[in-house]
Parts: C-alpha cells; sequence; structure tokens
C-alpha cells in the first residue's frame, strides 16, 4: 500500500506529538498528580501510536503502545508517577525522536526494536503493582472499570444489533432518480451492479485516507456510482465506522471485497448484487427506509462517541466537553512550502527593483512634469513595500518551534550534571524569518549549554555565595526595532578575566604585555576565538572549545552579532542581535571613486562632516575624536584599491558604522541616499571577497555592491 | 566530464575567437550569449574575475579568459560578448570573447582528445580538438576554464 504521500504530514504531526509530549512530560514531573496533563498525554501518545500504526512503522508502534499502557495506569491510579519512570519515558521519546530521524532519512524506521526500552516500561508497571498504596485505590477503579465495561457493553449493544441484524447498509441507501437510471442503464448493458458496505475499524485514526485508498483500490476495475455519505463527506471524514456504495464493474463480487480488503484497517466488507427491487422501490417505501436510515445512524453515532469516550477516559463527560470547545480553536492555517515562500520572495524583489528603475526613469527624464506619473509611481511604491512587509511576515515563524526543546535538554543537563537549574523564557512568541529560526537553534543551545556547565556553580559554591541553590538560566526574545534580540542570562558565577587572560597567554593567543594593557572586555571576547574554552575538564555538556566561536559564525553569518557582559559572581548575559529579515533591507548608498555601494542601515550609527584638522595620527592609524569617542578612520578607497575621485577638500564624509559596542569611521566620497534593496548572491565564483557580504540591483539596472562593515573592524 | 564519449552522437559547438585562435564551446553549458555591458568591479578578488553584471534581475559573475590564459588585457570592441555559462553546482558565470563567430556540428567521433604538453600551460584548457572541414578547432574544457586558479 503506498503511504507516501501522507509521509509528509505523518512526519509534521509526529514532531509536533513528539514536542508536545517532551512538554507534557516535563509539567508532569513537576506535577504529577495533574489529571489534566496525564491525560492529554496519553492522548497524545494515543494518536502517536495509531499515525505510527496507520503508516506501517510497527517498531514505533509498539513502543508507543507500551508508553500509552504505562499513561493509562498511571491515568487510572494503579500507578504513581516516579522519577525514574518519567527518565524512562524520555528516553522513549528520544527513540522515538530517532525511529523519525530515520524515516525522514529513507522512509525506514530502521531496524532498532528499542527492547530493553520497552521491557524498563514494563517494569515499570510490574513493579509499581507490587507497592501496597494500590490496594485501596484499584477497588474504586476496578468499580469504574465495570462500570465503564458495563456501559460500554450497553451501548455499544445497538451497534452490535445493527450490524448483526443487518449490516448490509447499503440497502438503506437513499438513491436518487439520476443514479438508479444510472445504474439500471449499467445493468442493461450487462454489468454488474454490487451495493457494497465498507466498515473501518475502530481503531482507524485516518478514516477519510482509508477510504479514499478503497476509492482508489476501486477505480481500476469499475465505477462507482453513488456513495453514502457523499465523496465530500467522506473527504472530510463525516461519517463513522462504515459507508456504502454502488459500483458498477464487470468482475465479480468477490474481486471487489477483495480489492477492498487489501486496504489496511478496514475491518470488513459485505457486498451483493443489487437486486432489481431496490431500484423500482416505490417512494413511499423509500421514505420509511430514510427514517429508518437516520434512526439507526443516529444510534450508532451516540453509541460510538460512548464508547470512544469511555475508552478514553473515565471522566467522560468533562472529557467530550472539552473535545467539542477545542474544535473550533483549531488554526485556520496552510502549510506552505518554504520553497514557495522563497519563489514569493524573490518575484517581491523583483517588483522592487521594477520600481526602483520606474523611479529613476521618472526622476531623470522629462516624464516628471507630469503629476499623474509621479502619483502613481507613489502609490506604487507604498504597495510595493507593503507587499514586501506581508510576505515577509508571512515568512515569520515564532522562536517557539526552537525554543520548545530547551526545557527537556536543561532538565537532562541538571541530571547530568548533577546541578539544580531552573530554565526561565519569555517572549517564545517572537517572530523571525523562518531561515533564521532554523539557524538560530545550535547557537542558543551553545549558550545555554556553556550557563549550565560553565555558569552556574556547584550546589556547595552557591550555598556559601549566599544564593539560592536552584540556579537560574533565562532566556528572553524580543524585538528591538528593526532587530530581534535574544539574551541568553545566567545567576553564576561569571567570567573570570583572569582565568581567560591566562589561558590566553599560555595558549600563545597574547603575550603578557598585551594582556595587561588589554580592557577586561576585550578579554572576554577572546572566548569567541576558535579552541578556546576555559572548562577545567571536557565533559560531554562542553568543554571542547567548539562552543563560543561557532556561537559567534553562525548568527554572524545570519547577519547577527553576539556580545558579553559578566560580572564576577554574579552572572554573564550573552546577547544575540538579529536581522528581522535578510533578503531586503534598507541601505544607504555611498560613492567611492565612481563605484557605488551600499552599507546596511542597521550598522551606521551616524554620518559625520570631519575636518580635516580634527584627524589624528595614533601609532600611524588615523583616528578622529568624535564627541569624547576615539574612533578609527577607515579610507574606504584604500580598502577597495581604488582612486578616490573627490578633489582635495577641507573635510570629509566620514560614516559611522558600528559592531558590536564598537565604532569606526568609514571615509566615502559622497552620499548618494537612503534606498530599499535586494540582497542577491555574488554567486559561487567570488565567495572569497570578504568585505563584500552580496550585491544589489539598482534602479538604473547597475549592480552595487554591499560592504560588509563587519569585516572592516 | 565526458562530453566527448557520447557515442556515435553529433555535438554542437559554439565557435568563439579569443585572441588570435578560435576555439568551440559545447553548446550544453551555454545559458545565454550577450553583449559587453558595464561589468560592477568586486574588489579583493582574483585579476581575472572582472566583476558582476545584471542580467535579467541575476548578479552574474564575469571572468575574462584572455587574463586567465596569460593574454594581453580585453580590448572591447562592437563584437566583444559575454557567454553565460550555466553549471549545476557552481550556478552561472560569464566569460569574455572577443567575437561569436558560429555553429558548429561536430560529429563525436570527429573530436580527438589532446595529448598534453606540459610545458604549454595553455594546453590545459583544452579538452580535445575537433576536425571540421574548415580545419581543426581547439574545444575549451569549461571545468578548467572557470576552475578557481592557483596562486591567482
Amino acid at each position: 500500500m503506498d503511504v507516501s504521500q501522507y509521509l509528509e504530514i505523518f512526519l509534521d504531526e509526529t514532531k509536533e506529538h513528539l514536542q508536545n509530549l517532551n512538554t507534557l512530560i516535563l509539567d508532569l514531573e513537576q506535577n504529577s498528580e495533574d489529571m489534566n496533563t496525564i491525560n492529554e498525554i496519553f492522548r497524545a501518545a494515543h494518536s502517536l501510536k495509531g499515525m505510527a500504526g496507520t503508516m506501517g512503522y510497527k517498531r514505533m508502534q509498539n513502543l508507543t503502545h507500551d508508553m500509552e499502557n504505562v499513561f493509562s495506569e498511571v491515568r487510572n491510579g494503579n500507578v504513581k508517577v516516579k522519577a525514574n519512570m518519567i527518565d524512562i519515558l524520555f528516553q522513549c521519546l528520544d527513540a522515538l525522536e530517532g525511529y523519525l530521524a530515520n524515516i525522514q532519512e529513507n522512509s525506514d524506521e530502521g531496524t532498532e526494536d528499542n527492547e530493553p526500552l520497552i521491557k524498563a516500561l514494563n517494569d515499570t508497571l510490574k513493579g509499581q503493582d507490587a507497592v501496597p498504596a494500590p490496594a485501596k485505590e484499584k477497588a474504586p477503579v476496578k468499580a469504574t472499570e465495570a462500570k465503564v465495561a458495563e456501559t460500554k457493553t450497553a451501548e455499544a449493544k445497538p451497534v452490535k444489533e445493527t450490524i448483526s441484524k443487518d449490516p448490509k447498509n447499503w440497502k438503506k441507501m437513499n438513491l436518487d432518480e439520476a443514479s438508479k437510471e444510472a445504474l439500471s442503464d449499467y445493468v442493461k448493458a450487462g454489468k454488474n451492479a454490487y451495493g457494497v458496505t465498507v466498515f473501518v475499524q475502530e481503531s482507524c485514526i485516518l478514516k477519510a485516507a482509508r477510504a479514499f485508498l478503497v476509492f482508489k483500490a476501486l477505480e481500476p476495475i469499475g465505477e462507482i456510482v453513488v456513495s453514502e455519505p457523499s465523496t465530500q463527506d467522506i473527504e472530510d471524514e463525516k461519517f463513522d465506522l462504515d459507508f456504502s456504495l454502488f459500483f458498477v464493474t464487470e468482475k465479480s463480487i468477490d474481486t471487489v471485497l477483495a480489492a477492498i480488503k487489501n486496504v489496511s484497517e478496514i475491518r470488513e466488507a459485505i457486498g451483493e448484487p443489487v437486486e432489481h427491487s431496490q431500484l423500482q422501490i416505490t417512494i413511499e417505501a423509500e421514505d420509511e427506509e430514510i427514517v429508518e436510515s437516520t434512526e439507526e445512524t443516529g444510534v450508532v453515532k451516540e453509541a460510538d462517541t460512548a464508547v470512544m469516550v469511555s475508552n478514553q477516559d473515565n471522566g467522560a463527560g468533562k472529557q467530550e466537553k472539552k473535545n467539542t470547545v477545542s474544535k473550533p480553536i483549531v488554526n485556520r492555517t496552510v502549510r506552505v512550502d518554504i520553497e514557495k515562500l522563497d519563489v514569493l520572495m524573490n518575484l517581491v524583489s523583483e517588483l522592487i527593483i521594477a520600481k526602483n528603475s520606474l523611479v529613476s526613469a521618472a526622476g531623470t527624464e522629462g516624464v516628471s512634469n507630469n503629476t499623474g506619473v509621479n502619483e502613481q509611481i507613489e502609490y506604487l511604491e507604498s504597495v510595493t513595500t507593503n507587499l514586501h512587509e506581508s510576505v515577509m511576515k508571512v515568512r515569520m515563524v515564532p522562536i517557539e518551534s526552537v525554543v520548545n526543546k530547551f526545557p527537556r535538554m536543561i532538565r537532562d543537563l541538571s541530571k547530568k550534571l548533577n546541578k539544580k537549574m531552573e530554565l526561565y523564557m519569555t517572549g517564545e512568541e517572537t517572530e523571525l524569518d523562518r531561515t533564521v529560526v532554523d539557524e538560530i537553534g545550535d547557537p542558543l543551545m551553545h549558550l545555554l549549554r556553556n550557563s549550565a556547565d560553565h555558569g552556574l556553580e556547584s550546589a556547595a559554591l552557591r550555598k556559601e555565595r549566599g544564593k539560592p541553590a536552584v540556579g537560574s538560566i533565562f532566556l528572553d526574545a524580543y524585538q528591538d526595532g528593526n532587530n530581534v534580540v535574544i539574551e541568553v542570562r545566567d545567576d553564576g558565577n561569571g567570567i573570570d578575566v583572569n582565568i581567560v587572560k591566562n589561558k590566553a597567554i599560555e595558549r600563545g593567543i597574547i603575550t603578557v604585555e598585551q594582556a595587561e594593557n588589554m580592557p577586561d572586555k576585550d578579554i572576554i571576547s577572546l572566548l569567541f576565538l576558535p579552541s578556546f574554552s576555559t572548562a577545567k575538564a571536557v565533559t560531554d555538556v562542553s568543554g571542547r572549545g567548539v562552543g563560543l566561536d561557532v556561537v559567534r559564525s553562525k548568527i554572524e553569518a545570519l547577519s547577527g552579532e553576539v556580545e558579553v557582559r559578566t560580572k564576577l559572581g554574579v552572572g554573564s548575559t550573552f546577547t544575540i542581535r538579529l536581522p528581522l529579515t535578510l533578503a531586503i533591507i534598507q541601505a544607504l548608498m555611498v560613492t567611492v571613486g565612481g563605484e557605488k555601494y551600499a552599507i546596511s542601515l542597521n550598522s551606521i550609527q551616524t554620518i559625520e562632516d570631519i575636518s580635516l584638522a580634527d584627524i589624528k595620527t595614533v601609532q600611524a592609524k588615523e583616528v578622529i575624536n568624535l564627541r569624547g569617542i576615539v574612533i578609527p578612520l577607515i579610507r574606504l578607497n584604500s580598502v577597495l584599491d581604488i582612486e578616490s575621485a573627490k578633489q582635495e577638500s577641507e573635510s570629509l564624509i566620514v560614516v559611522i558604522v558600528k559592531k558590536a559596542d564598537k565604532l569606526a569611521g568609514i571615509v566615502v566620497d559622497d552620499l548618494m541616499g537612503q534606498q530599499e534593496i535586494v540582497i542577491k548572491s555574488l554567486g559561487k565564483f567570488i565567495s572569497k571577497s570578504k568585505i563584500i557580504s552580496g550585491a544589489t540591483i539598482l534602479g538604473d539596472g547597475e549592480v552595487a555592491l554591499i560592504l560588509d562593515t563587519n569585516s572592516l573592524f | 566530464m565526458n562530453e566527448l564519449k557520447v557515442e556515435g552522437d553529433t555535438i554542437q559547438f559554439i565557435v568563439v575567437k579569443i585572441g588570435k585562435e578560435q576555439f568551440g564551446i559545447d553548446i550544453k553549458f551555454i545559458d545565454n550569449i550577450v553583449r559587453m555591458q558595464h561589468i560592477t568591479r568586486v574588489p579583493k578578488v582574483a585579476d581575472y574575475l572582472c566583476g558582476v553584471i545584471n542580467l535579467r534581475g541575476e548578479v552574474i559573475p564575469v571572468m575574462s579568459l584572455r587574463v586567465k590564459m596569460n593574454l594581453s588585457a580585453d580590448t572591447i570592441s562592437k563584437d566583444t560578448r559575454i557567454i553565460i555559462l550555466k553549471f549545476e553546482q557552481q550556478g552561472a558565470i560569464g566569460i569574455i570573447v572577443d567575437e561569436v563567430k558560429e555553429v558548429i556540428t561536430i560529429d563525436a567521433s570527429q573530436v580527438d582528445k589532446v595529448t598534453y604538453d606540459t610545458k604549454d600551460e595553455r594546453i590545459n584548457f583544452l579538452s580535445g580538438v575537433g576536425k571540421t572541414d574548415n580545419g581543426l578547432i581547439s574545444i575549451l574544457d569549461l571545468n578548467v576554464v572557470v576552475a578557481e586558479k592557483e596562486n591567482a
């Protein structure tokens, strides 16, 4: 059977469920009595099992099945939640993620059976049975169970009855004239017309998909004349466990039924040739049958939900309520391939370029005295800007999807490092461009691990310092103008500048004299150099010295920046600043030696007119003193190997750019003005140019290069 | 690149002039041929990379074959063209040629591999020699042509 078309959905949903489970089990660890959490966990595990089963991933199904067993025992109060049980459950989630990764890679779940885990799961069940406490609890549970069983049988009876009495539901179908005519036409033409009723297994999750597969299996061998419920309703899953159809074919009924039963999770399919009488039923009789059938489906429905509810929850009422309430809240969202959004974004970029050329064309030729044209161009400008913003917003996703996994990670770290710690997160709803969100996970993880491992002190030391025994790590995200700021903060030891200094000297990164003259800030930034780690022992968690430089290079690749603030004994804060979007930016256009360059407005602090007399020389380097701050001057023409086209004059135009908290003054020939530019890659052949981060196409079609001012520092 | 091993097939080449010599470029790598236009210089890159051009909204790097082959610098005339080559992995790149002559079709069997003479640096740019009615034509090995030159 081909389920590949559902694979994407399966992967997405499974990931969601797993994330959900991670969060819920964390909650459970905090509050092991919360019935709501337990119920939700149970439901998530159940859906997972169903989905894995549908897709034919047996091992995954087995594991989730056993997890579900544990949850159901917990829910029934037979087993208490214990620390080691939580551990095992987390291991199970990891194993499931392993399956998922395998499936994603080669659409096969792999061969790992995870038997030890399953055994451990079952052991928790058995082991807990022996605990004396349940003796009292068991009785009421049994009673409820019995009650449930009773209601089950009582209410399930009508279902059984209807099925056993007359499972040939198609006979009750209400045929309209047209289908009757069509059927009898086919019969006259010598084909066989069959009425078929298909029963789907009760455990089936994707009923609509099953029905679809049944339809698909039938299509090659004949024609489905009419179905009950209608095809549309079946697609929307508006049916219970069975559906009926009239089918015309040249094949025998056995072939038809065999084809249907070939689809998995189909419990039963029954069919017979259509009796002539049904095609010519009198109208009154039909009416009667309708009444009967609606009545009966009503019963079936009721009984069905009852059974399902009693299956899922003892507090049936509450559950039912929740179900009905949760339905309308379902987000009205569409899953869109990110590639399609990229295409859309590219088109918007093209549009902005076209708009820019219109603007420049209108500015030069005689068109400009026509006010109508100008008005329209202004209108076009506002439309394209809005369009760009909307497309950008579509690409924005909350960082939630990335940071959600961190509480679990901190919990594991806490166990592994044997330090008590707690993660507090705010601003999970902060949105960033999808491409950025995908990349930000690793750097954040590094920072959190750093905080957990290097930052937080051991419990004894914390006590000595009068800090609370449980260390705190904070992850705060917020939007700040055109940037998104993510802060990772801890109340730990902070960074000891002297240790860093000694280590740097030891490694030969700086000399002793250099170290003495270096401000603390610069010394701390040494931490971001490759292969620099102050951890005394290389642990599993960190200490290989790959952390911080990876963080920095990743963030800078996203056109962002990282800075550290730290106070010894109090804690440290890592601040990541990221641009909201990467594709279109506001830039200042400048000229140097007749060439046009763009500088991102984000990195520009101010633009100054500096008189030549104000330029001083320090260590053979030109600097200026701007309002009390000494700023190095960079002559852009010499960096770019070009002759300045500007005549010697009394003053220089200096663009003050910033990188983190450092400033530099870039000397340019002239300013052209601010412009919205679309960033284009220079391609693989020109990747070596470090000072150029990309190119853009100007209104007149000319290519201008974008300066990476960060590389000038 | 084994474009020469296509058996019993014909290969189409675009014949271009660089300096005094004529070269054949396999047509399947050619995306476009455009007139010489303004090239935006990119600083701090190899000398044979002239810069980038705007080709219908795409930024495409352009290199000078003459500089790469250690010939004199390009002299731009009305016949100068930029041939846009497209590679699956590296993307597009333009090469400047003095003139585009014609398109020829050669039977694959009429293309011989060159015997390498290690002394001549220029021969390394060739993947073979094609025999036509009007004489021989050197066929450029495009992978070598666009490959990054060492100590450039």
